[in-house]
């Protein structure tokens, strides 16, 4: 790649990166420490002194550590029987395992409060009336998250358990160690880089996770506080200091993971020479083995297997009883029929597509610069588009909402229909959420780029400039072909997850016409009557349009599959 | 400690990777395992380490059946081709971790250590961790680890297949310096045969799982048993033809360019008229006058000379058969398209009689 190309690749990155990235969360700090022109700690300070924040805090804080350590009991053992045993139905199982990502957690809410609620399933089938999702709803936002975020962990571990040289455990085997002792010294130690990894994503997604505690009512925490204080957004400094705290607390932990590990997993020397480690197990060994696959994948397709029962219930049918007592279609016709349910299918689906465009041109791009190129500070490109990982998309709808506020009260702006169109979110939010979805799945676009890059040699491309061929030419002849499975992984990737999107879309779209599906399904789910139903229909078809997606890109990824989940 | 197979046996699947495999190797005996890559060496030493169990067969090391005993009570000590060092640990406590398992106290397992890391020259390093380590260190460490617990034997899977040419000679000297200090008995995997010719007490040649043959390094190389042998070891030329006179001395054979004597007899006697290959070093065919009373002597033409400083390979055809000549200290060279005539010859305790 030409010095120049490279260069002007990595400035226009640098510009479009800090007005859409860096930009917003100039403007959540200096709302937070900056009132009235002067800089003041006052606010940031007030946020642990005022009572109801400092709770709020504390309890987000509780929720992630809770869900972490939740995540870290299932999917470790789960990586760890993958890594070393061969059974019957490994590959459906170990896909199967990662199907939970496809649904948001708190569309799984819905579900979860028929199956566990005073008066739902369990408790009809056990003749209980136990509150099995805890006092203050504690348990039942933990245990939803863990089982919709446990994939991730999954996948890290898994992909570094894969990464440890078999010698190294052999080695310590030869000298007298086995069992857990082998486990806690060598390979524990050996895989730590994974399961920080996915420990920051996973702390930092439930840390400030907005949906699921929305949907489960659990109010008295920060993500929901920050939600409801949205309106003051104009006045009110608070909402700002608190969103500062959750960011340093994000970034302080990004950083923290990054300075232990580098990010990195430990280098092997090589690959062994033999394949071993790797057990076949037959019979009933094979059935204990894939036993716990089959607790936890059922466990967590409880909430999906719930929404999906809502949504062909019919309306108050699923009360106090096991299963529904009527079932009925209408719920689709109802959801597919209500005016905002179609649009909110087509808004999301113009605002994704609309984001993953931009972002296919920004993850190419940056991917040639930081493989193919030698600019000096192409390292710090690769982890400036990584970064958004690390800030909670809570900060970021934040952060744009808060520009878009300022921006709609100017002048200039009020007086122009089409400035306001374009940059009044309470006008249309369009331009913003397609920005938000772009800025917060470009990571997955970059990683997925990276990786055909580099598992492709440049030595192919240098075959096709030695014969004469452009850059250009190279680039659509033998490069995209070569890198085209990475990129329609990252694209379905991008995609779906953008489909999903929980905090942008609750917070940035405002008017009813713009909603895309998750704001839609919140906005049905409170409403009195069959509200509930009908947006349980239409998780249900976000949900198929997502596996679809989610399976296709692990079909086309396999393994490489936890390389878009690290930071 | 010394180790005896009795008739290993490893498949995977379908393939039988080791094939009734019997072996004795004396304490204190450094024994080389050789072969071309897929022979089965690797498996024959992960089986000793415990990482594979026969199927049929048994292990002994020492005075102990370790057939079915599991990797971590073998009291092995493995160098593996990767080292396998933990990059999570420094030096000294990688070298130290064996220890630790065995209960050491904490003043001998320093003494030990600081001796383990003396002997391999590595003191220095003792703080490093392995990613800051070169392959040569590594190397050295990872003995050091291996030698530390004072293992019953020694394990060496190619250790040094990862080094590049000058380190590998210097350290298949002191992996032989550092064995016999310590009297270890150490089996050896590697497919290249000067470390083998150059270091072994004693050696076995593997093909296709099973032992071709075992012995001292010259009496390998000098008296191989059958042409995989004398190919895969050095390089040989190979004659063929017919028996034509043998009794209790010499086998005369009858080849296209003449007869040639031998005078080292095969194990199984051969009889006239059977076809035999002989194999004949290129370093003990000589060019020039032959001596006045001898025989396989021949008359051809120099076709080509490689100089290679203390020696040339001469490639010489003689009644239409090309043969190979290492000529050390040359005299005489030719271009190609320069040919020369010449005679060569070669004594018949050096053309070796093979029926396999």
């Amino acid at each position: 790649m030409r010095r120049s190309t490279a260069w002007t690749v990595a400035v226009l990155m640098g510009l479009v990166f800090g007005v859409t990235f860096l930009l917003p969360l100039g403007t959540v700090v200096s709302g937070g420490f900056f009132v009235g022109g002067k800089f003041t700690l006052r606010y940031l300070i007030g946020v642990f002194e005022n009572p109801v924040y400092a709770e709020g805090l504390l309890n987000s804080v509780k929720i992630a550590v809770g869900t972490t350590l939740l995540v870290v009991l299932i999917a470790v053992p789960l990586a760890w029987l993958g890594n070393r045993f061969e059974f019957a139905g490994k590959k459906l199982l170990s896909g199967l395992v990662l199907v939970p990502m496809v649904l948001p957690p708190f569309v799984g809410a819905i579900g979860f409060q028929q199956i566990l609620g005073v008066y739902g399933s369990l408790n009809t089938w056990l003749g209980t009336s136990i509150d099995w999702l805890g006092r203050g709803r504690y348990f039942g936002v933990i245990f939803l998250q863990a089982l919709a975020l446990y994939p991730i962990m999954y996948l890290n571990v898994a992909a570094a358990l894969a990464n440890i040289d078999p010698a190294m455990e052999e080695a310590a085997e030869n000298l007298g160690c086995h069992g857990f002792r082998k486990f806690w010294k060598i390979t524990l130690p050996l895989m730590m880089p994974g399961l920080f990894a996915g420990g920051t994503i996973v702390f930092i997604w439930s840390f400030t996770e907005l949906g699921t505690p929305l949907i489960m009512n659990y109010t008295r925490c920060a993500s929901v506080q920050v939600f409801d204080a949205l309106k003051e957004i104009g006045t009110n400094p608070f909402p700002f200091a608190l969103v500062v705290v959750m960011l340093l607390a994000s970034a302080g932990l990004y950083a923290l993971s990054k300075l232990a590990f580098g990010g990195r997993g430990y280098a092997m020397q090589s690959k062994a020479a033999t394949v071993s480690g790797v057990e076949t197990v037959r019979g009933l060994r094979s059935v204990i083995v894939a036993l716990p696959f089959v607790v936890v994948t059922g466990l967590a397709l409880l909430p999906h297997l719930g929404v999906i029962l809502t949504s062909v219930s019919q309306p108050g049918s699923w009360y106090q009883s096991v299963l529904p007592h009527a079932y009925t279609f209408e719920n689709y016709r109802e959801a597919l029929g209500h005016g905002i349910t179609v649009t909110s299918i087509r808004n999301s689906l113009l605002y994704s597509s609309l984001a993953v465009a931009v972002n296919i041109v920004l993850g190419v791009a940056v991917a040639f610069v930081v493989v193919r190129s030698d600019l000096p500070g192409r390292g710090a490109l690769d982890a400036l588009a990584m970064l958004p990982l690390a800030v909670p998309g809570l900060v970021m709808a934040f952060g744009y909402l808060a520009i878009s506020s300022y921006l709609g009260n100017q002048d200039w702006v009020k007086e122009s229909r089409f400035w306001q169109s374009l940059l009044d979110v309470r006008t249309n939010p369009t331009l913003f959420l397609v920005i938000a979805y772009a800025v917060r799945r470009l990571p997955y676009m970059v990683r997925s780029s990276v990786a055909g890059l580099q598992q492709t040699s440049v030595t192919l491309e240098e075959a096709a400039a030695n014969l004469g061929a452009s850059p250009a030419r190279t680039l659509r002849t033998v490069t995209l072909p070569l890198i085209m499975a990475n990129l329609i992984a990252g694209v379905l990737l991008a995609f779906s997850f953008s489909m999903l999107e929980v905090s942008d879309s609750l917070m940035l779209a405002q008017r009813a016409d713009f909603f895309p599906i998750t704001k839609t399904i919140y906005e049905l789910f409170q409403l009195i009557g069959t509200g509930k139903y009908i947006a349980a229909a239409l998780g249900v078809w976000a949900m198929s349009f997502l596996a679809v997606t989610i399976i296709g890109a692990s079909l086309i990824l396999g393994k490489k599959m936890g390389q878009l989940f690290r930071v | 400690m010394k180790v005896t197979l009795q008739n290993v046996t490893k498949r995977f699947g379908d393939s039988l990777v080791v094939n009734d495999v019997s072996l004795e190797i004396a304490d204190g005996e450094l024994f080389f395992l050789l072969g071309p890559s897929g022979c089965g060496k690797t498996t024959l030493l992960r089986c000793v380490a415990g990482f594979y169990i026969p199927e049929a067969g048994k292990i002994w090391i020492g005075d102990t059946d370790a057939t079915n005993l599991p990797p971590h009570k073998r009291d092995t000590g493995m160098v593996f081709q990767s080292y396998a060092l933990w990059p999570h640990m420094t030096v000294r406590e990688n070298v130290a971790f064996g220890l630790e398992l065995r209960g050491v106290s904490k003043e001998e397992m320093a003494r030990r250590v600081d001796e383990a890391l003396a002997m391999v020259r590595m003191t220095d390093r003792a703080n490093y961790r392995s990613p800051q380590l070169s392959g040569g260190q590594q190397q050295r460490v990872a003995l050091a680890r291996a030698l530390v617990i004072r293992p019953k034997c020694l394990l060496l899977d190619e250790p040094l297949s990862n080094l590049d040419a000058k380190l590998r000679l210097e350290m298949r000297t002191e992996i032989r310096r550092i064995c016999k200090e310590a009297g270890l008995t150490g089996i050896y995997v590697t497919h290249d045969q000067k470390e083998a010719l150059s270091v072994a007490d004693r050696l076995a040649i593997l093909d296709q799982g099973k032992i071709q043959q075992c012995g001292a390094p010259c009496e390998v190389y000098e008296r191989p048993v059958s042409k995989f042998v004398a190919n895969f070891i050095g390089e040989t030329n190979f004659v063929e033809g017919p028996v034509v006179s043998v009794d209790e001395k010499r086998v005369v054979v009858q080849a296209d360019h003449g007869t040639i004597t031998s005078s080292v007899l095969p194990a199984e006697p051969v009889r006239v008229g059977q076809r035999v290959a002989l194999s004949v070093r290129p370093e003990v065919i000589h060019l020039g006058e032959p001596p006045r009373d001898g025989v396989n002597i021949f008359h051809g033409e120099l076709r080509e000379s490689v100089y290679l400083g203390e020696m040339a390979q001469h490639q010489v055809v003689a009644a239409g058969t090309t043969v190979k000549i290492f000529d050390l200290h040359p005299q005489i060279l030719t271009r190609p398209g320069h040919s020369k005539q010449v005679t060569v010859w070669c004594r018949p305790e050096n053309v070796v009689v093979l029926t396999r």
